[in-house]
């Protein structure tokens, strides 16, 4: 028994958020995900001192994971956020950003935490309300009869992580491949409700990205004395196929709680090697032309298959299993002994294929649901980032199926939105208020706030020090150079929104996001030729970003509902 | 360490406390993070799991910790009013017993020096408090509270239906003294909703309440990193683990339970099996082969089509279940196999010894069974067709992270705690003092435990309290082994000699005259020597006094338990005899009816209040007006910290007001709260506390002890802690 110890004190703080340290703390975590933000965005190099690899990133979840925070609030920040992007992969650091900058900017009016709290959650409603609704001016329906969208959706996802280090060819090429996949996990024959496939990522390191490629089926890696022993495979439509789950080394599975004595000369081993050839013979004389084990498979085993030319492929692992048995028909066999013949599946094709340094095995079945998504980078850490990347970018497109439609990225959601709360907390602000027990003074105060951490998180996507300017007719986002002249035609400027849906062509009053402006009535309703005729969107992940929204807003809530923190430090 | 600063020390321990959990009480409190030592990071409002993550030091505020504690593991709420009260009360005594010393207690104290001194004066109050505790606060409740009380049943019949609207708002109110201000609507919406789609008919909630109070854990799913607005209730039991085989099935499913491993091993626990030849090998695995599936089959047969196993089963069952279209859900946790089977009546399968073709008896249908996918992680649904009146439903939590989830969690469970106090019945008795005689009763309590002596406390209460009648009150234990009578409700037998109760494995039970001089009390000297000696001084201390006259004694019986006695006609007479000859004195047995509620805000405090101060005007006996105040006032501490926020016509001093003017002039209270909180956790809150402060006030000396706790029972006191 372990030595009992009386427990120590915990620590005990009020008012966490007064603190100077806290606010320092939270200002250096906001910069950092700031400073990341966007296509713009600068990398984070994360190196720790003890040793392991270096990562370099901008995005949350790679960020999130390997940056210790120890102050409590911080982790409430990070862990909330690192949450959401498990669950979304996309819209992390527009999470972080946004929370931060709402504790900041309420922090700075000073009103109790109730009235904030209660119209924060008024206010949040109202956008989530908004950006369902149909009228809203920042959302496009999804049309899956073209890939037009879809393609946007996956670019902006590539170009908003610098850290993969692609050109606009790789950019393309990628995107191509992500849609590609995507597409390839969709069932052919569709029932009521689609079970999405899978799409298998294989790594493919140190080789050029123009060379990943995306297969139908699966991909096994084999070694090459493993290839050479593979015979040459013969041709035919079908090729029948079984899957074992239980291993095949002629091990003993479990005998139970009491001893099993065996007598002198007795030899258990050959016992169960001939089992196993048995099963290799049923195997033959059912004409399986490929065997293969999630666990080992016996030498004299393999030997056997082998001279009958059947194929045994062991090691497979548990984590194709479940894709296997989905491409290839099959029921796992956990059994030994006797194998219904029901078990077996088939494949259309096999072949072997090199790519790069390293060899497959493919199997190619006659129903594609799973694709083998072969990814290639330059090196380990920006592979690392790509994979992410592409992780993030097939989520956001099955999301999308679920919901079918985007927002407008680029920071024009943000800068529209601001505009479309400061006209409604203008215009009806009994509606928001209701029997709330708050007055309008105290809800323009916090709608500011509000709309003020919406545009900052606009403005961070601007880091080379330009201008933003917002339009007095849509409320989007516009970005000019650092150096422009001071005296200037803002058309000749500018070229398009940050989502690239209007044209400077059209007068539309701009004028400074940070300055003050009088509120307007954004034009909701999307014209449809407007979304149609855009080439080139900068398009951002409904559910994802709405989810962001919603949970950095409760987050924010929480932290400055904090009263007191109670540091255990046992 | 002395006992000097006893009071003091307590003063500011609680001080300290009080600001900690003030900040979280009622709608306006406010968050507070917990870090674990894990580093995990905790939200809470919980008053108790505060002042747990507090690990205090201080001996004084571990002791009030572990009441606190005790408290909650009875009724789950009001830890954080319990602090506050209890802060209130030391704060009046502080101030009362600072002011009053010399002149309120100086005969009995003379002799002592000023420590003891002191000890006595905390002695005396603790005696008041329990004085005021078993008469003073149960009466009050019964005569003046009684009136305001409201119930959550829509009528009084004997169904007692449930009035949703009134639920709601308990609920309500419960809630935003637990969850983040801005959850505590959706929360306690989703409780109502649950508990009304829990419950199949109008009766059974008291069941549904039982079930889910215990297996509240089961019945949840947390999901991490979805807005709390998300969270949802789905119908029927999701476990969370994948099936290890699916095979989809329509209509009802018949399911089974198997607590090991359906596949035979080569040995059992215990046995040994020797293996002669490779032969004999070979035919024994195909014999469980061949054994494993014919078990399969026999299910197939019976048209199972889902196994629910407990233990992890080995590959070859997997498969036979999959080629017979059998889904297969393993290692489920004994909780979630008691839950199901408290449900479905379900009794697990047993495997047959020889290949059977009887029926299967032991399985149960569900009405599907399918995978179900929240935040990409796969849980088992399943449509339970319920045989008692819970229809099974779980609760989705969802929050942005664990802390909040958990804090969900915690205070859905503690809302289910708090109803199932809410619908039993509270008991109250006390003494009324009939006006028209001068004999008043000053009850004494002879508390008799199993070793039946408490003497001290007799003795004590002898000196303080010279009055002429002492009843003694013979507690439960007692009587458990003893005669016993068979009681209905009020039981009160005068002049039962006392040997018969202490002695006794023949009881007699012999009716003396109700107007006994001091025989009563020699009736305990000839048997038990021990007792003698104690009540000596007992006598003695009374002779001492001027009132040398015992008039009467008498000895009621408390909490009797109702146990079938053969003597139970012969002692009715007694009974009906002695309460016809009491005339002076009523014993009330009341009690406070299952699901009485006040309006929240303050309410019971402000009407405990009123009352006690009336009641402490009419009060003739210094010391009880001296508690009745002490604890009247201790009671406006809650309000005045739930208004203190509120300005205007809302702050507190003008809700003060108005209450007491519409006491006075009879009118009803109007509250603008809408919440509702229950009676009977108040009152329990209020009894709990004062019992604290009770042990508080009788702790003369501290003794720090400086070395590794080594008993196991340091351990669990560490536990409360």
């Amino acid at each position: 028994m372990s030595r009992l110890e009386a427990k120590k004190p915990s620590f005990c703080r009020s008012e966490p958020l007064t603190s100077e340290r806290v606010r320092a703390t939270l200002s250096v975590l906001k910069g950092i995900v700031t400073s990341c933000y966007g296509p713009a965005g600068r990398l984070k190099q994360l190196h720790n001192g003890l040793g392991g690899s270096v990562c370099t990133t901008s995005q949350s979840a790679a960020l999130l994971a390997n940056l210790p925070v120890t102050h409590p609030i911080l982790k409430i920040l990070t862990t909330s956020v690192q949450n959401h992007v498990s669950c979304f992969s996309d819209g992390g650091l527009f999470t972080a950003i946004l929370c931060c900058n709402l504790v900041e900017n309420v922090q700075r009016i000073g009103l109790t935490p109730t009235t904030v709290i209660k119209l924060n959650k008024q206010l949040l409603s109202l956008c989530t309300s908004y950006l369902k609704s149909e009228a809203c001016g920042c959302r496009i329906p999804v049309n899956f009869s073209s890939t037009q969208i879809l393609l946007c959706l996956v670019r902006s996802i590539l170009t908003s992580k610098p850290a993969c280090m692609l050109t606009t060819k790789e950019v393309d090429h990628i995107s191509t491949l992500i849609l590609r996949a995507f597409l390839l996990t969709i069932p052919e024959n569709a029932q009521d409700h689609i079970i999405l496939g899978k799409s298998i990522i294989v790594p493919l390191k140190h080789q050029r990205v123009i060379d990943s490629t995306v297969l139908p089926g699966i991909l096994i890696e084999i070694s090459e004395v493993q290839l050479m022993k593979i015979l040459p495979i013969k041709k035919s439509d079908s090729f029948k196929v079984a899957l074992f789950c239980v291993s095949l080394s002629g091990d003993l599975s479990d005998t139970g709680e009491g001893n099993v004595v065996v007598s002198y000369g007795v030899s258990l081993e050959n016992a169960v090697l001939d089992q196993l050839l048995n099963l290799g013979r049923q195997l033959v004389s059912d004409h399986v032309d490929l065997v293969l084990c999630q666990k080992v498979i016996h030498p004299s085993l393999k030997q056997f298959l082998r001279t009958h030319h059947v194929i045994a492929v062991d090691r497979v692992g548990v984590a194709v299993m479940e894709p296997l048995s989905k491409v290839t028909g099959t029921r796992p066999i956990g059994s030994l002994d006797s194998i219904s013949p029901s078990s077996y599946g088939s494949v259309k094709e096999l072949c072997t294929a090199k790519f790069g340094f390293k060899h497959f095995f493919h199997l190619i079945p006659n129903e594609t649901a799973v694709c083998s998504l072969l990814l290639c980078n330059r090196n380990d850490t920006a592979w690392d980032e790509l994979k992410l990347t592409c992780q993030t970018a097939l989520h956001a497109l099955q999301l999308t199926i679920k919901e079918p439609c985007v927002l407008l990225g680029g920071g024009c959601t943000e800068t529209h939105l601001a505009a479309y709360i400061r006209h409604k907390t203008r215009s009806e602000p009994e509606g928001i208020l209701r029997d709330d027990g708050c007055t309008q003074t105290e809800l323009q105060l916090i709608a500011e706030a509000f709309c003020s951490a919406l545009e900052s998180l606009a403005g961070s996507l601007e880091h080379d020090g330009g201008e933003i300017l917002t339009d007095g007719k849509y409320g989007h986002f516009w970005s000019v150079q650092a150096d422009s002249p001071s005296v200037v035609n803002w058309p000749d400027l500018l070229s398009r929104c940050g989502c690239g849906l209007y044209s400077s062509q059209e007068e539309l009053s701009w004028s400074f996001l940070r300055s003050a402006r009088l509120p307007f009535v954004p034009q909701t309703c999307l014209p449809c030729k407007a979304t149609d005729s855009a080439g080139n969107l900068t398009l951002d992940c409904f559910t994802a970003k709405l989810s962001g929204l919603q949970v950095a807003v409760e987050t924010a809530n929480l932290i400055l509902d904090l009263s007191y923190v109670i540091e255990d430090k046992n | 360490m002395a006992a000097a600063g006893s009071v003091r020390a307590a003063l500011q321990v609680a001080e300290v406390l009080e600001t900690v959990v003030s900040c979280c009480l009622g709608p306006e409190g406010r968050q507070v993070l917990c870090t674990k030592p894990t580093g995990e990071v905790l939200l809470s409002r919980d008053g108790g799991r505060l002042l747990k993550a507090l690990h205090l030091e201080h001996p004084i505020a571990r002791m009030m910790v572990a009441c606190v504690s005790s408290h909650l593991r009875k009724t789950g709420d009001g830890a954080k009013t319990f602090i506050i009260f209890l802060c209130h009360l030391l704060r009046e005594l502080h101030a009362i017993t600072d002011k009053e010393k010399d002149s309120f207690f100086s005969e009995n104290i003379q002799t002592h020096g000023r420590h003891w001194k002191k000890c006595c004066q905390w002695k005396f109050i603790s005696q008041a408090l329990l004085t005021f505790q078993t008469q003073i606060l149960d009466y009050v409740m019964d005569h003046y509270l009684g009136r305001h009380f409201l119930s959550i049943f829509s009528s009084s019949t004997k169904e007692r239906p449930l009035c949703r609207s009134s639920l709601e708002m308990l609920l309500g109110a419960y809630f935003c003294g637990r969850v983040g201000r801005n959850n505590h609507n959706f929360v306690s919406q989703l409780m109502c909703e649950y508990f009304f789609k829990c419950t199949a008919c109008e009766s059974g909630f008291e069941e549904v309440l039982e079930l889910v109070d215990d297996c509240f854990v089961e019945l949840k799913v947390g999901v991490t990193g979805l807005p709390v607005s998300d969270s949802r209730i789905i119908a029927g039991l999701v476990l969370p683990r994948d099936f290890s085989v699916y095979c989809p099935a329509d209509g009802d499913i018949r399911i089974v339970i198997v607590i090991e491993t359906i596949q035979p091993l080569f040995s059992t626990f215990g046995s040994e099996f020797i293996l002669n030849s490779e032969a004999q090998f070979q035919t024994s695995q195909f014999w469980i082969t061949e054994r494993t599936k014919a078990i399969m089959k026999y299910l197939q047969k019976q048209n199972v089509k889902l196994l629910l196993s407990t233990v992890k089963q080995p590959d070859l069952v997997i498969y036979c279940a999959g080629l017979n279209g059998i889904s297969v859900v393993e290692c489920l946790s004994s909780e979630e196999l008691s839950l199901i089977q408290r449900v479905t009546g379900l009794a697990p399968f047993v495997v047959p010894q020889a290949s059977s073709q009887y029926e299967l008896s032991n399985t149960a249908m569900v009405k599907f069974c399918k995978p179900f996918i929240l935040r990409s992680k796969r849980y088992v649904h399943l449509g339970l067709i319920s045989t008692c009146s819970f229809t099974p439903h779980c609760i989705v939590l969802c929050g942005p992270v664990q802390g909040l989830v958990e804090q969900h969690e915690v205070a859905l469970h503690g809302a289910f705690k708090m109803l199932r106090q809410l619908f039993k019945d509270l008991d109250l008795n006390y003494v009324t003092q009939a006006g028209d005689q001068n004999c008043t009763s000053s009850p004494l309590i002879y508390k008799n435990s199993r070793e039946s002596n408490d003497l001290p406390e007799i003795v004590n209460g002898s000196i303080q309290r010279p009055y002429q009648d002492t009843v003694v009150k013979n507690k439960d234990e007692l009587a458990k082994t003893q005669t016993y009578l068979e009681a209905y409700s009020n039981l009160v037998v005068p002049s039962v000699e006392l040997e018969t109760n202490i002695l006794c494995s023949t009881p007699t039970v012999t009716l003396t005259d109700t107007y006994q001089t001091d025989a009563t009390l020699r009736c305990f000297s000839p048997d038990k020597a021990g007792i003698m000696d104690d009540h000596e001084p007992f006598i003695e201390s009374n002779s001492a006094n001027s009132t040398t006259e015992y008039t009467r004694r008498e000895i009621s019986y408390e909490n009797l338990q109702v146990t079938k006695n053969a003597r139970k006609g012969s002692m009715l007479p007694v009974r009906h005899k002695s309460l016809e000859m009491c005339t002076s004195q009523s014993y009330c047995f009341s009690s406070v009816p299952a699901g009485c509620v006040l309006p929240v805000g303050g309410n019971f405090e402000i009407l405990l209040h009123y009352y006690l101060l009336s009641y402490a005007k009419k009060c003739q006996r210094s010391e009880e007006i001296m508690v009745s105040m002490i604890i009247a006032n201790a009671l406006l501490g809650v309000p005045k910290i739930l208004y203190k926020s509120k300005k205007g016509n809302y702050s507190f001093p003008q809700i003060y007001i108005r209450a007491l003017h519409s006491l006075q002039t009879n009118q009803p209270m109007i509250s603008n709260q809408t919440g509702l909180e229950s009676v009977a956790g108040k009152y329990q809150l209020l009894t709990s506390v004062l019992q604290c402060l009770r042990n508080i006030l009788t702790i003369d000396s501290v003794i720090n002890i400086k070395r590794q706790p080594q008993e196991i029972y340091d351990q669990d006191s560490e536990e409360e802690l």
